[in-house]
């Protein structure tokens, strides 16, 4: 019997290293690419070619000090621009996400599934080969090259996968809460926004920070429906290293260390508040 | 469905109207212009020729299309087990009480997601690259030079090499989903099993499964339409090469509409691609429907 | 001593210089060109121009460099104009007005690329120029063959711009060559072959080609190696539709060639068709190839890091046509050479004639004698106008020898993809990897791209 214990603590001890080594190897794995994008940004083109693993003997800022003092990158410019229509972006997409998911979830009317079906399919749409038909309806409208050109797709292209994630997540909330909250004399409104906004954040959280790095990252929709050059997101504006530096591997590593900077940082600095964020708020029957 | 209340008509057009508004302008009018593109011949420009379906006999018979097409397929399935398929686990295995550094775990494990699928490619062509990549250096380390390829030259692998950047990027955006799913489950649940005996593995089967089957089916669609209008990552690796042999279809519809200059056609591809993308979720809706049916009885 | 009095001439003219690029210590003066057309433009407001001359590019690229310099000398002599840039990098650009183009919604002035031209001008988006160019004030001076690429029939549609330079030049090591036992590069594969053996057993790659992008097979090799077997004349035909096709037994012989070449031989490096030309470069530079093959860009890259880094690699760097394939009969020492865009007007502009006007001096400023002057004084390259005299004993040796061999040495003939259409290049370069690799055959291949070709290319 005691044996018999102590082969199982031992199968748990033995259990516990290895479950533990693989997700140390994976959160590995993760990170390793910023880590190695890091310190290889610092070395010369010619240290990285002949070892692209190693530290940097000789570590220096010049790829970066070549790229901020860049006139043409007019960085600063096209930070603003990426900082205004991510935020403008994120915050429509989960209060439009949040609304519909909402509704469709929980409101019976004859349009329902027509009207969920239809935001579905908006992931399906192709946005590289329909660059040019948005193009074309976007100018038609005369909304293209604007500052807030660009919100219109993120929001939209945003929509169906938070209205998705809603809709599945609030499915799983007993209907129990909003019947209670009506029996209390709650109206539709106050019960949406103050009993039920508040269980969902976990799923509001992760749609946001999913929807936060697809609009800051995103370059298809910038490039075609913006020609002003002030008008430029960071994606774009830094666009300009490929072409003939294209082999300039650890200067292509500053560009984009440059791009991500902003948002890894925030991501990092509220990473404790966003991953409690999504898994509190569980809902107690 | 909410039955307790019900709430008045207006108010709910009132709350629809701007998002779905704003949703059929920016997705759906470029779609149906596209379909009006598709039946036109048409190099871009104002001149247009009518052609009727044409185009649609031209893609049926087309073979780089078919080819993209499965490779599209390819690219699904690879994805569904390798994304959703690790995510659970990984979420599971995060959730052990035998797990230190969970907060870790999570914040890094999302990580990739939060690169540009640009740079994506870029870090992942230099992993791969013959002369200065990782994975020919590790070859070469530990004595093994006969290993080493030209990886995404490779017309029989690349497929397999363009799918692990994909999966590996994506492991966390699933994770948090499936993670903030399972939050809402009750803690209770898992103590009464745990006084009953259950191991880890069996809570995960038979208590978290099936609650977050919902999720789950949401993941896989998610996992489904983000793969068949796959693009960035393998543009940056490939341009779909070596010849077609990692060519999607969304880079074949923009290369016949932005390289080739022929939008009509180009058009008629995107539409194809939207077509099949449901063909294959209703398809697989259908089979996860059949198969947890046949559980059920 | 020859080279010793050059060394001095150089420092003495680096020092005087100061700025970027291949300087020579001959100060560039404003041109007196700029006058010919002043006070003649009556135009007031705005005027967008569209290009890919990034700052980026314009280091060390003679052809970005000289475009920005006098593009910005005419803004500031025309300030009543605001003139309205959108750069983009190359591969964007292309993107981008590819778009605009298919929106019927060009920029006022933008660069067409030769293979465009025939497509937009059947859909009336471009300004038919023809009559503008005969009338330019540097008429007499245009290179006329230049124009080629942007005429349909007889008609004009862009003023060829930036640098005419080569888009096939073999760059080699001559101090590793000579240790093979070659004075220079060898005139035939046959050597190259031989050569190989020698340096794959030092664990040299004999030639670097990045064929990554799916375009440089054809631009910067079947283009050249094709003529060695067809003749120009075979082209010109295809080009006229005037009877020549891709299935033609000499060109599929030079596709077979090539794909022996490449698929069979140790010449070339095996990652070719992963790699892009900027990464196939960088083993020529780092000593890890003896030699590359690529365009003049790759030449002015490779030129510009060398001279910091490795002056004594950089005194060793050779130019050579393409080597003579065994059963090849035609013009051994060819190679393809042009001006691959031109700088074109929005056919819309024709509405609006003093904005017309003032687009077309844009356009002939930018392309005329003030942009050839200050790419030949600064780079000894050549643009669309004839170089008044080129004063070459004032640049480095390697200079020296890349302009003689570009525009002296070595005979010119045709930038496939200059001509006809993209549909057509795109089909056959996609083809082209896979034959590299040795998994379709050359016969397909033409057939194919003969296929494409009829589907997409009519004169009309």
């Amino acid at each position: 019997m005691k044996r018999n214990k102590t082969m199982h603590s031992l199968g748990r001890g033995l259990l516990s290293f290895f479950m533990n080594a693989a997700l140390i190897l994976f959160s590995l794995t993760c990170i390793f690419p910023i880590i190695w994008m890091g310190y290889s940004s610092l070395k010369e083109k010619r240290a990285f070619n002949a070892d692209i693993i190693g530290l940097p003997k000789k570590p220096s800022l010049v790829n970066y000090s070549r790229i901020l003092s860049n006139p043409d990158y007019h960085l600063s410019e096209s930070m603003l621009n990426s900082v205004r229509t991510t935020a403008l972006s994120i915050v429509f997409i989960i209060v439009f996400s949040f609304v519909v998911g909402y509704i469709l979830a929980r409101v019976s009317f004859r349009l329902n599934r027509v009207l969920y079906a239809m935001f579905l399919l908006g992931m399906l749409i192709p946005v590289h080969s329909l660059l040019v038909p948005i193009y074309v309806v976007f100018r038609n409208c005369g909304i293209s090259n604007q500052w807030f050109t660009l919100i219109f797709p993120y929001v939209s292209f945003g929509l169906p996968m938070g209205i998705f994630l809603m809709e599945g997540y609030v499915k799983g909330i007993p209907v129990s809460l909003e019947e209670a909250a009506a029996i209390d004399g709650s109206s539709f409104s106050y019960t949406m926004w103050y009993i039920i906004m508040p269980i969902c954040k976990p799923i509001l959280v992760t749609i946001g920070i999913i929807q936060v790095f697809a609009c800051w990252n995103e370059f298809s929709f910038a490039l075609v429906l913006i020609k002003d050059v002030t008008l430029q997101t960071v994606p774009l504006a830094l666009t300009q290293f490929r072409g003939q530096f294209a082999s300039d591997y650890p200067k292509q590593m500053a560009a984009m260390l440059i791009t991500m900077s902003p948002i890894v940082i925030l991501y990092f600095a509220f990473s404790k508040q966003i991953i409690k964020g999504m898994i509190t708020g569980a809902v107690k029957e | 469905m909410l039955h307790a209340i019900r709430p008045k008509r207006n108010i709910i057009i009132l709350y629809l109207l701007i998002p779905t508004a704003l949703f059929l302008f920016t997705v759906f009018v470029p779609l149906v212009t596209a379909l009006g593109y598709s039946v036109f011949e048409w190099k871009g420009g104002p001149v247009k020729t009518f052609t009727g379906l044409t185009n649609y006999v031209t893609l049926l018979h087309d073979e780089t299309f078919w080819l993209a097409f499965q490779h599209n397929i390819y690219l699904v399935v690879a994805c569904i087990i390798g994304q959703i398929g690790i995510a659970f686990i990984l979420v599971m295995m995060v959730g052990s009480k035998f797990v230190r550094l969970k907060g870790i775990h999570r914040t890094f494990g999302f990580f990739p997601s939060t690169i540009s699928a640009v740079c994506i490619g870029l870090i992942w062509s230099i992993i791969y690259h013959n002369q200065y990549g990782i994975i020919n250096w590790f070859f070469k380390a530990i004595g093994k030079p006969e290993l080493c390829r030209v990886w995404l030259n490779e017309t029989d692998l690349v497929m397999l090499l363009v799918s692990i950047p994909l999966i590996w990027q994506y492991i966390g955006y699933y994770m948090v989903i499936i993670l903030s799913a399972i939050s809402s489950i009750n803690e209770e649940l898992y103590e009464s099993a745990e006084i009953d005996g259950a191991s880890g593995v069996q809570k995960a089967c038979y208590i978290t499964l099936p609650l977050i089957k919902n999720i789950i089916m949401v993941c896989i669609t998610l996992c489904i339409a983000g793969n068949m209008k796959a693009f960035d990552s393998i543009f940056v690796m490939t341009k779909g090469g070596p010849g077609k042999a990692s060519m999607v279809m969304a880079m074949y519809g923009y290369q016949i509409s932005l390289n080739q200059n022929n939008m009509g056609y180009g058009s008629c591809i995107s539409v194809g691609i939207f077509v099949l993308s449901l063909l294959v979720i209703a398809g697989s809706q259908a089979f996860i429907k059949f198969l947890t049916h046949e559980k059920e009885i | 001593m020859k080279k010793k009095v050059f060394g001095g001439l150089l420092l003495a003219a680096v020092l005087l210089a100061g700025c970027g690029g291949k300087d020579t210590g001959s100060t560039y003066q404003e041109s007196d060109f700029s006058a010919s057309s002043e006070g003649s433009i009556v135009y007031m407001g705005e005027l967008e121009i569209m290009h890919y001359s990034t700052s980026e590019e314009s280091e060390g690229n003679g052809g970005s460099d000289g475009f920005r310099t006098v593009l910005a000398q005419w803004a500031e002599a025309h300030p009543d104009i605001t003139l309205t840039q959108n750069i983009l990098a190359n591969a964007e650009y292309k993107t981008q007005i590819a778009t605009l183009a298919a929106a019927d919604d060009l920029p006022d002035v933008f660069f067409l690329q030769g293979m465009n031209t025939i497509d937009w001008a059947k859909q009336g988006l471009i300004y038919d120029l023809t009559e503008d160019i005969k009338s330019s004030p540097y008429a007499q001076d245009y290179n006329e063959a230049y124009f080629n690429p942007f005429m349909v029939g007889d008609k004009i549609y862009g003023y060829p711009a930036l640098t005419g330079g080569t888009c096939t030049v073999v760059i080699y090591d001559k101090a590793m060559w000579k240790e093979a036992g070659y004075d220079r590069f060898p005139s035939t594969w046959e050597e190259v072959e031989k050569a190989a053996e020698y340096f794959q057993a030092q664990g040299v790659i004999p030639v670097a080609f990045g064929n990554g992008g799916k375009w440089q097979a054809n631009s910067c090799f079947l283009s050249t190696l094709a003529n060695r077997y067809t003749g120009p004349d075979w082209f010109l035909s295809l080009v006229a539709k005037d009877g020549a096709a891709f299935t033609d037994p000499e060109f599929v012989s030079a596709l077979t060639e090539m794909q022996r070449l490449f698929h069979q031989t140790d010449i070339f490096n095996v990652d070719f068709n992963a790699v892009t030309n900027e990464d196939a470069r960088e083993y020529y530079i780092s000593g890890d190839a003896a030699a590359f093959i690529g365009g003049n860009w790759d030449e002015s890259y490779i030129w510009a890091m060398l001279k910091d880094s490795d002056p004594e690699k950089f005194d060793h760097m050779g130019f050579a046509v393409l080597p003579q394939p065994a059963d090849a009969k035609m013009a051994p020492n060819s190679q393809n050479i042009g001006l691959g865009y031109a700088v074109a007007i929005n056919a819309k502009l024709a509405d609006d004639p003093a904005k017309l006007e003032a687009a077309i001096d844009l356009a002939e400023y930018v392309t005329g004698p003030a942009f050839a002057n200050y790419v030949t004084a600064n780079y000894a390259l050549g643009g669309l106008t004839k170089a008044a005299q080129v004063d070459l004993s004032a640049f480095d040796q390697i200079t020296q020898d890349f302009y003689n061999w570009s525009y002296v040495d070595t005979e010119e003939c045709e930038i496939y993809d200059s001509y006809i259409t993209n549909a057509v290049w795109d089909v056959l370069n996609t083809d082209l990897q896979t034959m590299l690799n040795g998994d379709i055959s050359p016969e397909e291949v033409a057939a194919n791209a003969q296929a494409a070709y009829e589907a997409n290319y009519s004169k009309e």
